[in-house]
């Protein structure tokens, strides 16, 4: 992350601990958790706009309720162009993720047969034994003609019903976010100074440099993940588009937003839209793969030229502990592990390398331990003289 | 309130009103400064900050003494410092490191303006922050002067 926030394992490991347990707790208040988060990012994101409304002389009360207006009418616009399709989903849900669900089964049973027909040796094959797939269907057993279609049409039975309510259940939440992004921006500054007072004098210089490099940080890494996604969104949109897809910049932009989730999200982002421009045109048809090329491209775009441009390498962490961390928090706390194990992980991981570095320095523990006798000295000044 | 005073009601203000480097502001313009600093206290005999230490910010005295030695040997005293002084501002214009140890000689209370908060005080409000450069250079130019007269008067001295 930077020079001097360099951690030992022991530290690590407090910060792996931590980042799991937080998860498990947040899992149980994820309705505030989730819309908490976003209005952080919405902070970052606006907090720009807050100060060039400062610049021109307003106050910051006025600038950040300008700000925050046009947020709201942003997000209500957004809200009138997805009403229709979702209140569409609602109403066709079952059934649309039903058709979904056998257009992934028809995919993957072409897709067989279409690496049959190449290489015929896989035709004799022995099935890798008691081999699973993501729907938790035995893929090792299943051909064209087997159940797996009937496993899966009952999977999608049972569940899909509860997905489109349950998306309607968020909306309260959502609705939280201008609230929360209105008072972040308006006392933000102020809340902080609040915080800053309850570090010790010994820790408050180095503790103050640290906490400002890293909300430096987090407003860069928030507002490159902007200008990436939008990046993301603008070059597959066209790509889609290109390719003849319906609602090509929709579809984009959800991909995009799922890339958010380090390389499951891109796997998931690509999935979605391979099975949706296989329901579209089906039978015998080369455009999964084409769509699967196009995400490839973009990846490659994304890694070799725009992020270097928008996120930088300051937030970096090693791949390897990527996948892994995003793994651990699937199985502590489910999808909203997936979802929020990145950026528990990012703000424990700084505050246990800003305590891990406070707590290696001698000189200020030292001056910390000093001021604590001082203060004990002071208490007791008088409790053995007679007054 | 919460998460601190009302500007209206900070007396703080009319202390911060007395130090050169904000003798330009307004009140308005010095609550919108005093906005951003945090408030320390110290006890007599605590450190503030090392010699040596990478400076991050400019400390006004708002009451109580300071004293600014160095580690020569024996401890050289430079400056006692009261209210209304302030110290470490280099800090304000880069990251070099502190000069001089600076230690709470009785209880004090100081105000602490940190570079990054100065530096987004630019971007926000660059007509104050200029004003309180321009003070900021007055007195670097100052001590300077001050400096090389120091210099010359040794050197006719030897």
């Amino acid at each position: 992350m930077n020079r001097a926030l360099v951690s030992g394992p022991i530290v690590w490991l407090g910060i792996i601990i931590t980042t799991c347990l937080l998860l498990v707790l947040f899992q149980t208040a994820l309705w505030l958790v989730i819309p908490v988060l976003l209005a952080v990012v919405a902070y970052y994101l606006l907090s720009p706009l807050v100060n060039m409304a400062m610049a021109r002389g307003l106050t910051r009360a006025r600038s950040v309720l300008i700000v925050t207006i046009l947020l709201t009418l942003f997000l209500i616009m957004i809200g009138l162009i997805l009403a229709p399709k979702i209140s569409s989903m609602i109403h066709n849900g079952p059934g649309k993720i039903k058709e979904y669900s056998e257009t992934a089964v028809g995919l993957f049973n072409n897709a067989q047969q279409t690496l049959t027909k190449y290489f015929p040796f896989l035709h004799h094959a022995p099935p890798p034994a008691q081999s699973v797939g993501v729907v938790g269907v035995n893929l090792s057993t299943a051909t064209p003609e087997s159940d797996l279609g009937h496993e899966v049409s009952d999977l999608t039975d049972k569940y899909s019903g509860d997905i489109a309510l349950e998306l309607l259940h968020w909306i309260p939440s959502l609705l939280l976010i201008p609230y929360l992004t209105y008072f972040f921006l308006l006392d933000g500054p102020r809340f902080k100074r609040f915080l800053v007072q309850a570090i010790p004098n010994a820790f408050f210089e180095k503790t103050l440099y640290l906490f400002y490099r890293v909300d430096d940080q987090l407003r860069r890494y928030f507002q490159g993940l902007l200008a990436l996604t939008a990046l993301d969104a603008m070059c597959l949109g066209v790509g889609l588009w290109l390719l003849g897809i319906d609602n090509p910049f929709l579809l984009a932009a959800i991909a995009a937003v799922m890339a958010w989730l380090p390389y499951l999200g891109s796997i998931c982002g690509c999935l979605l839209i391979v099975l949706i421009a296989a329901h579209d045109f089906p039978g015998p048809h080369w455009l999964p793969y084409e769509v699967v090329g196009l995400f490839v491209a973009v990846r490659l775009l994304d890694d070799f030229v725009f992020l270097p441009l928008t996120v930088g390498r300051s937030m970096e962490m090693h791949p390897l502990v990527t996948v892994l961390m995003i793994l651990l928090g699937g199985a502590v706390a489910g999808i909203s592990g997936l979802l929020l194990v990145m950026p528990v992980l990012g703000v424990v991981m700084v505050i246990g390398q800003i305590v891990g570095e406070l707590a290696m320095d001698a000189r200020i523990i030292a001056r910390y331990r000093h001021a604590c006798e001082l203060r004990r000295r002071r208490a007791r000044a008088d409790l053995t003289h007679e007054r | 309130m919460l998460f601190g005073a009302k500007n209206s009601s900070n007396p703080r203000l009319q202390l911060l009103k007395d130090v050169v480097l904000f003798k330009d502001l307004s009140m308005r313009e010095l609550a919108m400064v005093d906005s951003l600093m945090h408030e320390r206290r110290y006890l007599a005999d605590e450190i503030i900050f090392d010699e040596g230490e990478e400076g991050q910010g400019l400390f006004v005295v708002l009451s109580g003494r300071v004293k600014i030695a160095r580690f020569a040997s024996p401890l050289e005293m430079l400056i006692e410092l009261g209210p209304g002084a302030f110290f470490g501002e280099v800090a304000l214009l880069d990251q070099s490191v502190r000069s001089a140890q600076a230690r709470a000689l009785e209880d004090v209370q100081i105000a602490v303006l940190f570079r990054a908060e100065f530096y987004s005080l630019l971007e926000t409000h660059s007509a104050i922050a200029s004003r309180i450069s321009f003070q900021l250079a007055r007195v670097l130019a100052a001590r300077l002067r001050q400096a090389v007269a120091n210099t010359d008067r040794h050197h006719e001295a030897a």
